[in-house]
C-alpha cells in the first residue's frame, strides 16, 4: 500500500486487437477477447509496489476492445526537467540513473520487461524521485502480441529487439511459423543506455529520500507530534495523501469518477459514426472486405490526469479526527462506529438506506473503510470488532480480508499453500478443465487466461489436500468469488475456499468407496428433508402446494446447497449474499432457500409441475438485497433445533469463545454447543422424510418459551419487551393427562376429538386460543406415538404456519420441574 | 528461437551422511513463482525441511540465470541472423515503419477529414438542433419531386407500352397483308429501341434530378451549419430555416394508405444463466419491404414525413443503427423479385448521403473480387489444419467458385441507405434452394451467415436487427406446419445461442432482434411461434399488477 502524496491519477487509452474472424482456442472454444486477456494479466501489475515505479490501479474495458489504464502519474517527466539543465550537476545525474536502474532492477526481480522506457514516461514526482510509468505495457499485452501497435520508442529499442521485429500481427494467412519471441530485461538496459546518453548531452537537484518502511503498528496509533518521524510539516500536509492510493482511487470514482467521461473530455473518444465503418461483403466464413478503419482505434499515448477536485471537495467537510478514528474506549464499549458528519447529517441514518446506495455513499464509504482498514490491521485481535460491523456492512474495497477475518483465516497461509503440489497432473484435471470454462464467464476478469490458471490451481490444491473430499461439479463456483475477490492472492482465496466448505458443506463430498454420488446424495438426503419441513414451517400454502404437484426440493434445490448458490446468481448478487452468510451458521442458506422461494411465491403457486421446473432450469432474477433480508427474517424466526442435522460439523475442540464475544445466540452453530438429553438427537432420515414439520428440542422450547425464567444463561435474540410470548404451546393427550401435568399456558386439543370428519378443526375455546395465535410458532407436545406428528400434518394441511413437534414428546420434560397442574378450565 | 527450454536443475544436500544428488528438469522460462516450484520439488522428493531454504535460494539462481541465457540466445540469434543476412534488413525496417504508422496516431499520415466525415458530423449536428424539422420537411419535398417524376415515367413508359404493344397487335392480325414478317422484325426492333431511348431517357433525367438534389441539399445543409455557428448570421440562419418551413407542398388526393402488419407481438427476454442481459424480440408478421417503404400520412391535407422517418435520420450517425436481412439469389443485381422490389423502393427518393443502390453494386463487385481472391489463395493454401469454425458445405462451395459464380451461399452484402423508412443497413444474403428443404442443421451457411451478421451488429452498434424467422421472403407450398415449426425452433435456438455468444464481445448493451414472418401466415401459425418462442427464450419476469377487475 502506497500513500498517495502528491500523485495524480493517470488515465491512458488503447485498443486491444481484434482477434481475426471466428478464431479458435485449442479447446475448441471461441478465442478469449484481447481485452479480456490484458484485463487478466493487468492484475499482477496492480500488486508490483516500488519507490520508483509508478503504481497501477485500475483497469477497464470500454467498447470495441477499448482498455482504460489508471495509474499512478507525475506532471514532470524526465523530457520536460531535462531541458531546464538540470542534470549537468554530476550528482543529481547519478540519483537520476540509480532511481530509474532501482526501478529496473526490481522489474527483472519480478520478471518483467519494461521495453517501453522513454524519457516521457521517466516521471519524476515533486521531490524529483524517479517514478518509472507505463512499464506493464508489455507486460500487459503479452509481449505486445495482444495489440496491434508496436511498444517502445522506436528510438530506443535495442537492436535485438529491432532484429526480432514487431509483434507479429496475424492476418488472413494462418502462418504459425512467425511466433514472437519475448525479449529480456536486457534490452531496458540499452534503452537507459541511449536514453542517459542523450540527458548527458543536454545541459541538470533533489533530495532522495529512501523509502522508509515504518512497522505497521504506525497507522494503529495516533502519532505523537515530533517522534515517530513524524514533523510538524507532515502533520499538516493534507490527510487524504496519506491515505493509500487504492483507497484514494476507490473514492475518485465514487465521487463521480468516470473513465470514459475523462477521455471523452479530452477528444480521445471520437470516433467515426459506425455506418461510415460497416463493410461492404462477407463471406459464409465470416470474412470481412471493404470496412473502414476507424483512426480513432490507433494508439494515442496521451495520459489524461484525472482531477482529484471533486474527491478533495466532497471530503473537504469531513473532520481530521475522522481520519483516525478511535477503536477502543475504556469507558464503554464503542457504541457506535459511525460518527456524524456535519456536512450530512448523521451517518447512521445511511446505514439504513438500501445497501446498493451505501456502497455508493462517497462519505459512509470513507469512514467505513478507515474502520475496516484500521481494524484489519489488528486482526486477530480485533476478530470480534470486525464480526460486529460485519453486520452492518462490508465495503467492497475492503471485502477480501473481512471475509478472511470472518472465516478465521490465520497463521502462514502462504506457506502453506506454496507446499501444496497444484501441477502434477491428476485424474480431476479432466473435469476441472471442463468446468472452469463454463464457470461465472460473463464476468471480465474471471474469464481471462489469467483467471484460468488460477482458478485451476486453487482447485487442484483444494482436491490436493483435501484427499477425504472428492471433487464435484460445483466446487469451481464455489471457487469464484473467492477468487474473483483475492486475484492476486491464490494463498488467502484458497483458505478462504478451505474454511468455507467445511463450515456450510461440511462432509458433503466425503469419498465414498462403493458410490461417489451415493456419498453425495447422503448427505443431502438430511439436508432436503429439513428445507421441506422449514418451507412448510414458514409458509404451509406453498409447502401444501409443492408438495402437491410433487415438486420437491430434490429437483432444484441441489445446486443450491452444493455451491451455495453460486451457481444460481451473478458475482455482484452472491457478494451481497455471502456477505450476510458468513455471518449466519450452517443453516443459514437453508433460510436463504426458503427466502427466494417465497420471492417467487405466487408464480409457483399458480404453476403446475411442468412450469415450475421450467422456472428453475435457468433461475429467474432475484431482488437480492430483499432476499438477504428475508432470510435473516426467517433465521430468526426459526427455533435452532428445528433446522438441525447430524451431519452438520461437530463442535470443534477448544472453541475459542471469547474470540467473538458479542455473537448473538444465533450465529453459532446448534452442533457447537454442549448437548444434553434435552437437545437434539438424530433421526433417521426415512422418519424425517415421513415428516411433514420439523422437530423442536426440548431445551428450545424452554428457552423460548421463556419457561425456565430469566435466570437462564443464554439469552435469545434481543425481542421487545411487550411481545407476547414467542410460543403456543398445543398438547394433544387426552384431558386426563393434560390435567396431571403440562406445560404452563399450554392449551389441550387433545388428537382423537381433535377434527371434525370433514378434517376441520373442531371448535373449542383451546381452537378459539389457537386462530388468536397465528403468527407464533407452534409446538405440537404429545407422548410417545405418532399422534403430535399427526396433528402437525393435520394443522399444516389446514394452512397453519409455524407448527413444529417437541422432539421426544413430554416425556423429555419430566426430569426438569417445569410441568404444572393446568388451571381448571373455566 | 525456442520460446521455452528445459533445462536440468542439479541440487545436492547432505541427509544422514548421504550425500543425494537430485536432478530434475525445469521449464524456462518458469511459468509459476520459484517458491511453488520448490514446494512441489520438496512434496515429491520427500525432501528434509533443512534444505529448504537452500533448494529456493539455489532454485531462484538457477531459474534467473538460465532465463537470461534464454533471452541472451534468443537475442544474440537475431542479430546474427542480421549480420548473416538471413533478417533483410530493408523488409524489417519496413515492418518496423508499418507498425508505426499504420497503428500509432503520433506517426500516422494525418487523416484530412474527408467530405463524408465532415457532412456526417455537420448533418448529424442539424438533425439534433431547432432546424430538424426544416430538414426533414426539404428532405420530404425533394421525396416528393422524385416520386412525380417517377410516376410520370411509370406512365410514360406504360403508355409507350400500350400502344406498341396495339401497333404489334394490329401487325400481327395483318401479317401475310399489309405487314411481312421481315416488317414485323423490323417493327420489333424499332420498339425495343425506343422503349430502350426513352427509359434511358428518363432514367437521365432522374439521375439529374437526384444528383441536382444530392447537390442541393449537401449546400443548405452546410450553409445552414455555418449559419448557427456564427452568431451574426443567425438572422439569415432562420430565414432560411423559416423560408423552406412555408414551402410545405399541398397533399395529394389519392389515398395511399399502407398495410400495417397483420400480426405482431413483442417480447422482453432475459439472456444468461448467472448474468442476466435484457434485450427485446419482436415477431411480426408483414412484408420485408414494407420496413423500408414510406408511408404518407396525412394530416389536415398536408402531406408529412412519418414519424419512424424522423427516428431513422436522427440516429443515422448514431451508436444506434438499425438493419434489416434480406434473402437474395446469388446474382449481384436488381432485376427479379424482392430484389427488384427492394431497388425501387430505394429508387423512390434521393439517397443525400449514399450512393445510388448501382453505385453500390459498383463497390460492392469490386470488394467481391478482393473477397474471391483471398478465397482462392486460401484453397491453395488449404491444409488439413482446420482451426477456424467453417460451414461443412465449404468444399463444396469452393466447387462452385471454379465453375465461375461469384457469390456463394451464405455470403452476404451490405447496403447503406439514408432514404428508407426504419433501416439504415441492409445486409443482402445469399441462399439458394437448399435452404428450402426442412431438415437443415444450424451448420448450415445461410444460419452461419446470420451468426456473421450478429457478431457485425455487436461490432458496429447495430442495436435492431429484422430477421426473416423461417428464411424466406415468401411463404411457399413445402412450408407446412411441421416445416415451420422446425424451422423456427432451429432460429430461435440458434438467434440465442448466436446472442449469448457475441455478449462476451458486445459488453452489455441490450438489443432488439425482430423477426419477420412473411405475410400468408395462418393465425394459429403465428401464435403457435409466439408460444415457441417464449419456451426456448426466457421471459423477464413480468410486473404482476393484481386488480380487482377481472380480465376482459
Amino acid at each position: 500500500m502506497t500513500e498517495l502524496g502528491k500523485a495524480d491519477f493517470g488515465l491512458t487509452t488503447f485498443f486491444a486487437k481484434s482477434h481475426p474472424n471466428d478464431k479458435c482456442g485449442a479447446n475448441g472454444l471461441p478465442l478469449t477477447p484481447n481485452s479480456i486477456k490484458v484485463l487478466g494479466r493487468f492484475q499482477r501489475l496492480k500488486a508490483v509496489s516500488h519507490p520508483n515505479l509508478c503504481n497501477y490501479l485500475d483497469v477497464a474495458r470500454g467498447k470495441h476492445e477499448r482498455l482504460m489504464v489508471v495509474a499512478e502519474h507525475y506532471r514532470h517527466c524526465l523530457r520536460s526537467t531535462a531541458k531546464s539543465g538540470k542534470y549537468t550537476n554530476e550528482e543529481l545525474f547519478i540519483e537520476l540513473a540509480f532511481g530509474i536502474v532501482s526501478g529496473l532492477a526490481h522489474l527483472d526481480r519480478i520478471g518483467i520487461t519494461h521495453r517501453n522506457l522513454s524519457q516521457s514516461n521517466i516521471l519524476l514526482d515533486h521531490q524529483g524521485k524517479v517514478k518509472l510509468s507505463e512499464y506493464g505495457m508489455y507486460y500487459m499485452t503479452e509481449d505486445g502480441t495482444s495489440v496491434a501497435f508496436p511498444i517502445g520508442n522506436h528510438k530506443y529499442l535495442a537492436p535485438e529487439a529491432l532484429g526480432l521485429g514487431p509483434a507479429v500481427i496475424e492476418d488472413h494467412t494462418d502462418s504459425d511459423a512467425t511466433l514472437t519471441v519475448p525479449c529480456g530485461p536486457k534490452t531496458d538496459v540499452w534503452s537507459i543506455g541511449l536514453i542517459l546518453m542523450e540527458i548527458l548531452s543536454i545541459p541538470y537537484k533533489n533530495g532522495f529520500r529512501l523509502f522508509s518502511a515504518d512497522g505497521r503498528c504506525k497507522d494503529l496509533e495516533l502519532p505523537v507530534f515530533g517522534e515517530n518521524g513524524y514533523s510538524k510539516e507532515y502533520l499538516e500536509s493534507d490527510h487524504l495523501s496519506l491515505r493509500s492510493m487504492e483507497e484514494v482511487y476507490y473514492l475518485w470514482r465514487l465521487a463521480g469518477g468516470d473513465l470514459v467521461g475523462a477521455l471523452k473530455k479530452e477528444g480521445l473518444t471520437k470516433s467515426k459514426p459506425p455506418i461510415h465503418l460497416l463493410p461492404y461483403y462477407s463471406t459464409n466464413e465470416g470474412e470481412v472486405f471493404g470496412q473502414t478503419r476507424d483512426r480513432a482505434e490507433l494508439l494515442d499515448s496521451t495520459v489524461v490526469i484525472l482531477s482529484q477536485e471533486q474527491l478533495r471537495q466532497r471530503l473537504s467537510e469531513i473532520d481530521e479526527t475522522a481520519y483516525y478514528p478511535l477503536l477502543e474506549d475504556e469507558q464503554s464499549q464503542v457504541t457506535s462506529s459511525l460518527p456524524t458528519s456535519p456536512s450530512s447529517n448523521d451517518l447512521s441514518e445511511t446505514a439504513n438506506l438500501p445497501l446498493v446506495i451505501r456502497e455508493k455513499d462517497i462519505e459512509y464509504q470513507f469512514h467505513r473503510i478507515i474502520l475496516y482498514e484500521r481494524l484489519l490491521k489488528g486482526y486477530p485481535y480485533t476478530r470480534g470488532h470486525i464480526w460486529k460491523e460485519a453486520r452492518v456492512d462490508i465495503p467492497p474495497l475492503v471485502r477480501a480480508h473481512v471475509w478472511g477475518a470472518l472465516l478465521e483465516i490465520e497463521g502462514d497461509i502462504y506457506a502453506r499453500y506454496d507446499e501444496i503440489d497444484k501441477e502434477t497432473p491428476t485424474q480431476t484435471d479432466r473435469q476441472i478443465e471442463v468446468d472452469i470454462p463454463r464457470c461465472h464467464q460473463y464476468h471480465e476478469l474471471l474469464s481471462s487466461p489469467a483467471a484460468h490458471g488460477k482458478f485451476k490451481r486453487v482447485l487442484k490444491a483444494w482436491v490436493v489436500s483435501h484427499p477425504q473430499y472428492v471433487y464435484w461439479q460445483g466446487l469451481d463456483s464455489l471457487c469464484a468469488p473467492f477468487l474473483a475477490l483475492n486475484f492476486n492472492n491464490e494463498a488467502l482465496a484458497y483458505s478462504c475456499l478451505s474454511a468455507f466448505i467445511p463450515k456450510y458443506l461440511h462432509k458433503f463430498f466425503l469419498k465414498d468407496n462403493s458410490a461417489v454420488i451415493q456419498g453425495k446424495l447422503f448427505r443431502l438426503q438430511e439436508y432436503l428433508p429439513v428445507f421441506s419441513h422449514l418451507i412448510t414451517f414458514h409458509d404451509p400454502e406453498l409447502g401444501n402446494h409443492l408438495d402437491g404437484i410433487g415438486f420437491i426440493p430434490d429437483l432444484y434445490a441441489i445446486p443450491w446447497f452444493l455451491t451455495m448458490y453460486a451457481h444460481v446468481f451473478p458475482l455482484h448478487k452472491i457478494v451481497h449474499l455471502w456477505d450476510t452468510l458468513l455471518l449466519g451458521n450452517s443453516s443459514f442458506p437453508l433460510c436463504i432457500g426458503v427466502a427466494i422461494l417465497s420471492q417467487l411465491r405466487s408464480q409457483l403457486l399458480s404453476f403446475g409441475f411442468n412450469e415450475c421446473i421450467l422456472l428453475f432450469s435457468d433461475m429467474p432474477e432475484i431482488d437480492i438485497q430483499r432476499c438477504v433480508q428475508d432470510s435473516i427474517k426467517i433465521f430468526c424466526n426459526t427455533p435452532k433445533s428445528a433446522t438441525y442435522r447430524q451431519h452438520a460439523r461437530p463442535p470443534k475442540k477448544a472453541k475459542k469463545e471469547e474470540s467473538r464475544p458479542n455473537i448473538s445466540y444465533y450465529s453459532r452453530d446448534y452442533n457447537e454447543q454442549p448437548s444434553s438429553e434435552l437437545s437434539m438427537e438424530p433421526i433417521p432420515v426415512e422418519e424425517l422424510k415421513t415428516e411433514k414439520c420439523p422437530r423442536i428440542s426440548a431445551e428450545d422450547l424452554i428457552e423460548l418459551g421463556e419457561l425456565s425464567g430469566p435466570s437462564h444463561t443464554k439469552s435469545p435474540t434481543k425481542r421487545k419487551q411487550n411481545s407476547k410470548p414467542m410460543l403456543l404451546v398445543i398438547d394433544v393427550r387426552n384431558q386426563e393427562d393434560f390435567a396431571k401435568g403440562s406445560i404452563p399456558n399450554s392449551i389441550n386439543i387433545p388428537f382423537p376429538t381433535a377434527f371434525s370428519p370433514e378434517g376441520d378443526l373442531n371448535p373449542c375455546s383451546a381452537v378459539t386460543s389457537l386462530n388468536l395465535h397465528k403468527v407464533q410458532v407452534k409446538v405440537v407436545v404429545g407422548s410417545r406415538g405418532r399422534n403430535a406428528t399427526n396433528f402437525a400434518i393435520e394443522l399444516v394441511r389446514l394452512g397453519y404456519q409455524k407448527v413444529c413437534v417437541l422432539h421426544k414428546g413430554i416425556d423429555v420434560l419430566r426430569s426438569t420441574n417445569i410441568l404444572t397442574v393446568p388451571p381448571v378450565d373455566l | 528461437m525456442p520460446l521455452s527450454v528445459e533445462k536440468e536443475f542439479e541440487f545436492t544436500f547432505i541427509c544422514k551422511g548421504v550425500t543425494s544428488r537430485l536432478s530434475v528438469p525445469v521449464p524456462i522460462p518458469l511459468p509459476q513463482a520459484v517458491e511453488d516450484f520448490a514446494g512441489r520439488l520438496i512434496g515429491c522428493h520427500n525432501l528434509p525441511c533443512y534444505v529448504e531454504d537452500d533448494l529456493k535460494k539455489k532454485l531462484d539462481d538457477f531459474v534467473t540465470n538460465e532465463t537470461r541465457n534464454l533471452y541472451d540466445e534468443n537475442a544474440e540469434e537475431a542479430l546474427n541472423k542480421i549480420r548473416d543476412g538471413t533478417t533483410d534488413i530493408d523488409s524489417l525496417v519496413e515492418k518496423w515503419t508499418k507498425a508505426y504508422t499504420q497503428e500509432v496516431k503520433q506517426y500516422a499520415k494525418v487523416e484530412e477529414a474527408s467530405e463524408e466525415t465532415l457532412f456526417s458530423e455537420v448533418y448529424h449536428n442539424l438533425i439534433h438542433s431547432p432546424a430538424l424539422d426544416t430538414l426533414l420537411n426539404l428532405e420530404h419535398t425533394y421525396a416528393l419531386t422524385i416520386e412525380d417524376l417517377i410516376d410520370q415515367r411509370d406512365k410514360d413508359l406504360h403508355h409507350l407500352e400500350e400502344r406498341q404493344r396495339e401497333e404489334m397487335e394490329e401487325a400481327v392480325r395483318n401479317v401475310g397483308k399489309t405487314y411481312r414478317d421481315d416488317e414485323i422484325n423490323l417493327l420489333a426492333q424499332r420498339h425495343f429501341e425506343n422503349s430502350q431511348l426513352i427509359g434511358g431517357k428518363w432514367s437521365s433525367e432522374l439521375t439529374n434530378l437526384k444528383d441536382t438534389q444530392k447537390r442541393e441539399f449537401r449546400e443548405w445543409v452546410v450553409k445552414v451549419h455555418e449559419d448557427t455557428q456564427s452568431p451574426t448570421k443567425s438572422t439569415s440562419y432562420l430565414g432560411r430555416v423559416r423560408a423552406l418551413s412555408n414551402a410545405l407542398p399541398e397533399a395529394e388526393e389519392e389515398e395511399r394508405s399502407s398495410q400495417a402488419p397483420i400480426m405482431e407481438e413483442s417480447f422482453t427476454i432475459h439472456l444468461g444463466a448467472q448474468m442476466k442481459t435484457t434485450h427485446n424480440l419482436r415477431l411480426l408478421c408483414t412484408d420485408a419491404l414494407d420496413l423500408c417503404r414510406h408511408k404518407t400520412h396525412t394530416v389536415g391535407g398536408m402531406v408529412i414525413p412519418q414519424p419512424q422517418r424522423l427516428q431513422t435520420a436522427m440516429s443515422l450517425y448514431s451508436n444506434d443503427l438499425c438493419a434489416l436481412i434480406l434473402m437474395v439469389d446469388n446474382r449481384l443485381n436488381s432485376y427479379t423479385g424482392l430484389k427488384r422490389a427492394f431497388a425501387k423502393v430505394c429508387e423512390q427518393s434521393t439517397d443525400f448521403h449514399f450512393p445510388d443502390l448501382d453505385q453500390q453494386f459498383l463497390i460492392i463487385e469490386h470488394e467481391l473480387t478482393l473477397a474471391n481472391d483471398y478465397r482462392a489463395q486460401k484453397k491453395q493454401s488449404e491444409d488439413g489444419d482446420k482451426v477456424s469454425i467453417k460451414s461443412s458445405s465449404s468444399s463444396a462451395s469452393l466447387d462452385a467458385l471454379d465453375k465461375g459464380s461469384k457469390l456463394q451461399t451464405g455470403d452476404f452484402y451490405l447496403t447503406k441507405h439514408s432514404n428508407l423508412s426504419e433501416v439504415h443497413a441492409v445486409f443482402h444474403l445469399v441462399t439458394d434452394d437448399s435452404i428450402r428443404s426442412s431438415d437443415i442443421t444450424s451448420r448450415h451457411p445461410v444460419i452461419l451467415s446470420i451468426r456473421n451478421i450478429i457478431k457485425l451488429c455487436f461490432r458496429y452498434d447495430i442495436n435492431t436487427l429484422t430477421i426473416p424467422l423461417l428464411l424466406s421472403n415468401e411463404m411457399t407450398e413445402e412450408m407446412t406446419i411441421q416445416w415451420c415449426q422446425k424451422r423456427v425452433e432451429l432460429m430461435f435456438k440458434c438467434v440465442k445461442g448466436f446472442m449469448m455468444e457475441m455478449a462476451t464481445y458486445g459488453g452489455h448493451k441490450s438489443r432488439n432482434i425482430q423477426f419477420l414472418v412473411p405475410l400468408g401466415i395462418s393465425e394459429e401459425m403465428f401464435s403457435g411461434i409466439s408460444s415457441m418462442l417464449t419456451t426456448i427464450f426466457r421471459l423477464s419476469n413480468p410486473v404482476v399488477v393484481k386488480s380487482a377487475t377481472p380480465h376482459r
